[in-house]
Parts: structure tokens; C-alpha cells; sequence
């Protein structure tokens, strides 16, 4: 198998190579059968990385030892579940993982585009085969996850505990998924400058797998978080930790994007801005590969701390360097006709979100990077930690808020002072009312009274839009008020499907703020039978268990949890003890509810007192960012779900752009 | 109606954005009164390696974080305040252990950077704005539909279209 799959990478990196040649030469020299010799190499590629990665999962499954990698990330014991999620467990395994996915979605947008975008998609295809190229590079020369031991183990080191949970199964996916996405968009807008195609083709072209990037991100992001919240035991699910600043970053910056792109195809405006953010969100993508292998910053998310860093930061600025080249050769072939007519317009409100957006990027980005700037400029070590990200975008965040909420709503071109307050006057009174009953409620935290009254003016400017949009459907086609809402976001997918997504922001907006400033947190040392009071819970400690695998061995505390002298649940927090790596850890036990969760932690045992520690968090409305993260990842699978207008659009788009000449055929004619 | 010149447009562009940071720096800097001992266990990082503060360490018997929150509550019993309890921790550690940097000297460039970049960004786009509003190269004379008589007119004609598509 190791063989098979060592092979494997060699073929396919021998093979994306020639894509790369292929594809450049067929398109410069217009030769068809070049392009499609190209086209069968991706697929080829692709083939031999599926191998590879059959090849270390049948080995890891086999738990064959004489493998570095098995040896290293599992052991005999190890479920196989997390046999197969040791996959991504590892450095090398993770960076095949990311090369698979790269190649799949090569092979993906190679098939796409066999009969479109015959100028762009060969300097796309060959753009994607490069950023291969780098990653089979370092699979088959540096971190090779074939590598055969010496001699055969007699077991192997075992997973991370850490990464023995369910959340790690399916967050690294769905990170990489997002970040290897991003990709595609990127290699278009390459291959558009590249070819001189630089009308929105490109941008419509890759819509799609715009938003299934940024929807693979935000689920990254999210289970990230939850695996936090689970599985650290802290209580909480955010700590502005590098890792998870380097995940949230390409999350900014392709918001900002995928709001941006609506005034270049409503407009023909802001290419250059839409081709830069592009670029900035691919490249945040490297930078967070390269943070969490670098070891140059340290992270509790990282767990494949290598020597990689010199490579991918080499990489990640050569990247950038070329990306920035080539914009600045196309310059004077972007500048697009400005029709700009007042502040008080929707592309303003855009403009103003996507200055925003990257500003909290930027924000981040330099949060996370100043630790190294300080080292290096003063010599001194410093830390960049959770209260230095909450207090610079905590007001960034609430001017986020309110353009979500404003901009939609407001007409493109310009808007009257009567039409705003118009639209907006119900909205606003209810956002007012909410901030007025909250504050009459007791709640005194100005944060917290201008995060509420800004979520109901954008939860009204929603109700609003839904309203007008089934009442006009119903005035004009008669319809029921469930058809008219079912065809009103059915017939207009890409804009309801973005205003559930704001619902969704809305909803986790107010978890977080709920959660961080109304966390309380009880410590308490108990013997059997007593109870401890928890808000309004009465909890009671009824004893302990123990259990035993061969793989780990489990502590786990009973607590009732009654409210009013009810019994309304039963918890169950452990200490894992796992025996292969010798390393404790905690598995908590959550109650949640849509107002709190009650989320309880076994901190620690005394024999000999027969004392057990827990520590218990109140966490209000934490509830609410999960639910609202599965409403965003809802309102992105109805916004990315295939349109027929759309469609007609896009091949609008492409056939106006096949009759119009490229603004540059020096590539061509040269050849 | 006259235009205004670009000197005074970029006077109105400076003050509209000077004035948003004006409510916005304040809030995001500014001091609590009183320091709890969570509060300064927040604004310490533990050195035990878990990346988080010390009020947040996910160790339960953490060598650190553990002993470090018994030694905030016995110093804040004993009459220190919170800089001073901070000031202790800073000396003895180095300024690692604060988990922000500091507002003096070089470290101040940490906090002003995010804020001059998003100053310098809201300058440049109401600039932007201004001029393309200046020098419109395809004026559009007529008003939307929004500005003419209200957003139902747009929502109108958007069924409008669904219709005549056959959606």
C-alpha cells in the first residue's frame, strides 16, 4: 500500500505538472486538443491523489505500523472511527487531505468548463495545478506521509486525545473544504488577468463556488467553536487564538467579496477591488495553513507544528507577489465607468460594509501577527489576547451590524430622505422599543442595549422585505400567503437566501453577546448526595462511575439537575484517562436550552476526602449562535441553489463575452 | 445644486469620519472604574501553555492559572488594586503575561493601527464616493424607484419580471 501510494503522488505531481504546459501552450497557440490532453492530465491527477489517499487510509485502517504515519496518529486501540479521521490527525495527512480536495475541485471546474470560458479556464486550470504543484512538492519530498519506519512498531503513539471528538471529525473538513474552495474563484480571477478577460465573466462564472466556499467556512468556523466549547472545557468557544483568527479572517474577506461582486454585476464597478479581495482571501487561506504548521505563532488548535513554515511562507509570498504583478499590469485595462449618484445609495451602504469587514480582518491580522512584530522590533515577548480583539471590533461589529440590516433595504442609484423613512421608520421603532425594554428590564450594559436594539432593527428590516415581498406576490398573482413566501424565495433564491443569511448573523450576534457578558461561573467541591445551587438549578451529586476499555478508562460523575424541587435532568461530566499516550481529558456535560446552558465540568476527584470538584457555567443564550450558524449555513444552500434565471445570466454573460475581443491579445499574438 | 469643491469635500469626508471615530475610540478604550479579580484574571495569560487567560485556563489543576487566581484574591484581600496586583504579575513574569498589550510606547501602535486603517479606508471610499458623485461618466437623470415613490415599486416590477419570465 505505502508503495501504491508513494507511486500515486509521484504520478500525479509528474501529471499536473504537464497540465500546467498544456494548458498553457493549448491556449496560447489555440490548440483544442492541447487544452483537452490538459483537461484528461487534471483528471489524472486527481485519480492518482484519490489513490494516495485510499492507499494511507486502507494502511491507517490496518493500523500497518511499518508506516511512520499510522505509527505516529494511531494505535491498535484507537476506534475506527477515529482511525479514519487520523487521516487530517496529522501533518502529512492533512496536507494530502488538502491536496485531494484541491485536485477534486480541479477536476470539478476542468469538467465545468470543457465548453466555456475558453480564454480564462486554461490559465485557471494551470493557476489551480500550480498552488498542486507546491503541495505535491512537499508530499514528495518534505513531509511524506509513505515514510516507512526503521523497523515495525509494536503499536502505535495514538490520536490526540484533543482530537478524539466528534467535531474534529467533521471540522478540518469543512475548514479545508472552504479554504481549498477559495482556490477556484482565485485561479478564474489569475486566469482572467492572465487572458485580459476582465468583464464579470469570471465573477459569475465562480459565484457559485464563491458562496460554497465562504458556506464551508462558516461551518468551519462553527464546529471549530463548538468543538472549543465541548471539548476544552472552559465554557467558552472563541479565544482569538491564531488558529482560529487565521480560519476567521478568509471568512471576512470573502463576506466582503460576495457583497462587493453584486456592484460589479449590477454596475461593471470595482473590478480592481473585487480581483484584490479575491486575491486577499486566498492568500489568508495560505497564511492560515502557514500559521498553524509554522509553529511561529503558538495555538491550541495547532496540532502539526512543522518546519513547513519557510516553504509556505515562500510560497504565500510568491503568490501574492505575482497576484499583485499581474493587477498592476491589467490596471489600466480595469478602470470601469464610476456611476455613483449618493451616500444614501445601496452600493454605498456596500462600500461602507465591505470597508468594515476588512477592517475587522485587518484588525485581526495584525492582532495576531504583533506578537512576532514585537520580537522582532523589540525583543520582547508580548501577548495578543482576547480583551485586545474584543474591544477593537466590539463597535466594528455593531457598525456591521446596522449596514446589514440598512443596506439591503435602501435603493441602488440613491435614496430620498421620505423613502428612507419610509422603509425604515417600523423597523427602527422596534429596535427602539427592544433597546427601551431591555434597558426597563434592568439590563444596563450599553454593549448589550445597542447589540439588542441593532438586532431587531435588522430582524424588522427583514420582516419588512418578507412582508412586502408576499403582499406584493399576493396583490398580483393571488396567491396564498405560504405559496406567495415559498415562490417569492424560490423565483429569487440569491436575495432571500442572503437575508436568511442575515437572520442567521443576527441570531449568533446576540448568542455571543449574551454568552460573554452573562457568563457566570460556580466552582464547587461536593461529597455524594449534597446539592449546590446553580441560578435557578438545584444540583445534586449522586455519585461516580468508572469504566474501562482498552483504550481509555472513564470517570463519570451523576448529577440531577432539578428546577422548583422538579427533576428535569440527569448529567453526566467524565475524565477520560487515555492509556496509550497517558493523557487525561475532559468530557463536559451541557444542558441547553434556548434561554441558557447549564454546562457542567468534573474538575477534579480527592480520594481520600471523597470530594468532587465541579465547575459549572450559566451561559445565556449561547443557544442562539449555534441555531443562528445553522440558519446561515440554511439561507447559503437556498442562495446557492441552482436558478434558472441565474443560469440564463451567466450564459448571457458568457456568450456577450465570447462576441467581445479580450482588451489584450499579446499573449496570443505572440504565439 | 452645486457640488461642492474637492477641498471641501475632503474637509467633509475627514469630519464625517473624524466623528464616527470620535463615538467609536472612546468606547473601545475605555477603562472599567473597578477591577475584579476576574478582571485581572482576564487580563493575564497563563503560562502554562494552553493559549488562554487565566480566568479561562481549561487545565483544572493547572500549575499556573491555579495558584495564580488564589494569589489575585489574596492580594486583592490584603488592600491592592487591580494595577497593582497586574504590576506584580508584570514584573515577576515579564510582559507576556498580559493578555493585551499595553498603551505606551511601541506597543500603542497595536491599538491605533486597526483604527488608522479604518480611517484612512473610510477616507479613501467617502472620497471615492465624492468624486464619482462629482464626475458621473453615464449620468442617470432619473431618480429610482425608491427615491420616486417607495420601495413597493421596485418589489412590483421584480414580480413584474417573475411573471413575464414565466417563473
Amino acid at each position: 500500500m505505502p508503495l501504491i501510494g508513494q507511486l500515486a503522488l509521484a504520478l500525479a505531481l509528474i501529471l499536473a505538472a504537464y497540465s500546467i504546459i498544456a494548458n498553457v501552450i493549448g491556449a496560447r497557440r489555440s490548440i483544442p486538443t492541447l487544452l483537452a490532453s490538459a483537461r484528461h492530465a487534471i483528471w489524472a491527477y486527481c485519480a492518482m491523489v484519490t489513490v494516495a489517499v485510499a492507499a494511507l487510509l486502507v494502511s491507517l485502517l490496518r493500523s500497518d505500523f511499518s508506516l511512520e504515519y499510522v505509527a505516529s496518529y494511531t494505535s491498535s486501540s484507537l476506534p475506527t472511527f477515529y482511525k479514519i479521521t487520523a487521516l487530517w490527525g496529522g501533518q502529512q495527512g492533512s496536507l494530502l487531505l488538502w491536496t485531494w480536495l484541491l485536485s477534486l475541485f480541479t477536476a470539478v471546474a476542468a469538467f465545468q468548463n470543457r465548453r466555456r470560458n475558453p480564454e480564462i479556464a486554461p490559465y485557471a486550470l494551470a493557476t489551480l495545478a500550480v498552488v498542486a504543484i507546491f503541495f505535491l512538492g512537499m508530499l514528495n519530498f518534505v513531509t511524506r506521509p509513505f515514510d516507512m519506519l526503521a523497523a515495525v512498531a509494536p503499536d502505535g503513539q495514538d490520536l490526540n486525545p484533543l482530537l478524539q471528538n466528534y467535531w474534529m471529525a467533521i471540522h478540518p473538513p469543512s475548514l479545508y473544504t472552504g479554504y481549498v474552495s477559495a482556490s477556484v474563484p482565485f485561479a478564474f480571477a489569475t486566469g482572467a488577468l492572465i487572458a485580459g478577460r476582465l468583464d464579470d465573466s469570471w465573477i459569475r462564472s465562480t459565484r457559485r463556488w464563491a458562496i460554497f466556499s465562504w458556506f464551508f467556512l462558516t461551518l468551519g468556523n462553527l464546529f471549530g467553536a463548538r468543538w472549543a466549547y465541548e471539548v476544552l472545557g472552559w465554557g467558552g468557544y472563541w479565544a482569538w487564538d491564531p488558529v482560529e483568527n487565521a480560519a476567521f479572517m478568509p471568512w471576512l474577506v470573502m463576506t466582503a467579496y460576495l457583497h462587493s461582486v453584486m456592484i460589479q454585476e449590477r454596475k461593471d464597478m470595482l473590478k480592481v477591488w473585487n480581483l484584490a479581495l479575491i486575491g486577499m482571501a486566498f492568500g489568508l487561506t495560505l497564511f492560515g495553513t502557514f500559521i498553524t504548521r509554522s509553529g511561529v505563532i503558538s495555538s491550541v488548535h495547532s496540532f502539526t507544528q512543522s518546519g513547513l513554515g519557510p516553504y509556505f511562507l515562500t510560497f504565500l509570498i510568491a503568490v501574492v507577489a505575482l497576484y499583485a504583478a499581474l493587477l498592476i499590469w491589467r490596471l489600466p485595462k480595469l478602470r470601469s465607468p464610476a456611476e455613483f449618484e449618493s451616500y444614501l445609495s445601496r452600493e454605498a451602504a456596500f462600500l461602507f460594509n465591505n470597508l468594515i469587514l476588512v477592517g475587522i480582518a485587518f484588525a485581526v491580522f495584525w492582532g495576531t501577527l504583533f506578537p512576532v512584530l514585537s520580537e522582532a522590533v523589540r525583543g520582547v515577548k508580548i501577548t495578543v489576547g482576547p480583551p485586545f480583539f474584543d474591544k477593537v471590533n466590539a463597535p466594528l461589529a455593531l457598525g456591521l451590524i446596522f449596514l446589514m440590516g440598512f443596506g439591503p433595504l435602501i435603493a441602488w442609484r440613491r435614496s430620498s430622505l421620505d423613502s428612507l423613512a419610509k422603509t425604515f421608520a417600523s423597523p427602527a421603532l422596534f429596535g427602539l422599543v427592544t433597546g427601551v425594554c431591555a434597558f426597563v428590564a434592568g439590563l444596563r450594559e450599553w454593549y448589550v442595549l445597542a447589540a439588542l436594539s441593532l438586532g431587531a432593527f435588522v430582524l424588522g428590516t427583514i420582516v419588512v422585505e418578507f412582508r412586502r415581498g408576499v403582499g406584493a406576490r399576493r396583490h398580483l398573482v393571488r396567491e396564498s400567503a405560504p405559496a406567495a413566501l415559498i415562490n417569492l424565495v424560490a423565483k429569487n433564491n440569491r436575495r432571500y437566501g442572503g437575508y436568511i443569511i442575515h437572520l442567521g448573523v443576527v441570531m449568533a450576534f446576540i448568542g455571543i453577546v449574551a454568552s460573554s457578558f452573562f457568563r457566570t461561573e460556580i466552582k464547587k467541591s461536593v461529597h455524594e448526595g449534597e446539592f449546590f445551587q446553580v441560578g435557578p438549578y438545584s444540583l445534586q451529586y449522586l455519585g461516580l462511575e468508572t469504566t474501562e476499555t482498552p483504550h481509555v478508562e472513564t470517570s463519570r460523575a451523576r448529577i440531577e439537575v432539578r428546577r422548583d424541587g422538579k427533576p428535569i435532568a440527569m448529567m453526566l461530566p467524565a475524565k477520560l484517562f487515555f492509556k496509550r499516550n497517558q493523557q487525561p481529558a475532559t468530557a463536559v456535560a451541557i444542558r441547553s436550552t434556548p434561554a441558557a446552558d447549564l454546562y457542567v465540568v468534573l474538575a477534579g476527584m480527592d480520594d481520600q476526602t471523597g470530594l468532587v470538584t465541579f465547575q459549572v457555567f450559566l451561559t445565556p443564550l449561547v443557544f442562539w449562535l449555534w441555531a443562528g450558524g445553522l440558519v446561515m449555513a440554511f439561507g447559503t444552500v437556498i442562495a446557492m441553489w441552482p436558478n434558472v434565471r441565474e443560469r440564463a445570466a451567466i450564459a448571457a454573460s458568457l456568450r456577450a463575452a465570447a462576441e467581445t475581443p479580450v482588451v489584450d491579445e499579446p499573449l496570443r499574438r505572440r504565439a | 445644486m452645486a457640488r461642492p469643491n474637492s477641498g471641501g469635500r475632503l474637509a467633509h469626508a475627514a469630519m464625517l469620519v473624524a466623528i464616527a471615530l470620535a463615538l467609536i475610540v472612546p468606547i473601545a478604550v475605555r477603562a472599567a472604574a473597578t477591577v475584579s479579580a476576574q478582571q485581572i484574571e482576564e487580563s493575564l495569560t497563563c503560562q502554562c501553555g494552553c493559549g488562554l487567560t487565566v480566568a479561562n485556563c481549561n487545565h483544572p489543576n493547572c500549575e499556573f492559572s491555579v495558584p495564580a487566581r488564589e494569589q489575585i484574591e489574596a492580594m486583592l484581600h490584603r488592600g491592592m488594586t487591580g494595577p497593582q496586583v497586574i504590576a506584580f504579575f508584570r514584573h515577576k513574569y515579564g510582559e507576556k503575561i498580559l493578555s493585551a498589550p499595553t498603551t505606551t510606547g511601541f506597543n500603542l501602535l497595536a491599538w491605533v493601527m486597526p483604527f488608522a486603517a479604518l480611517l484612512g479606508g473610510g477616507i479613501f471610499v467617502a472620497l471615492a464616493i465624492g468624486r464619482w458623485r462629482a464626475h458621473p461618466e453615464n449620468p442617470a437623470p432619473a431618480l429610482d424607484s425608491a427615491a420616486r415613490g417607495g420601495a413597493d415599486d421596485e418589489m412590483r416590477r421584480r414580480l413584474e419580471r417573475d411573471l413575464r419570465e414565466g417563473f
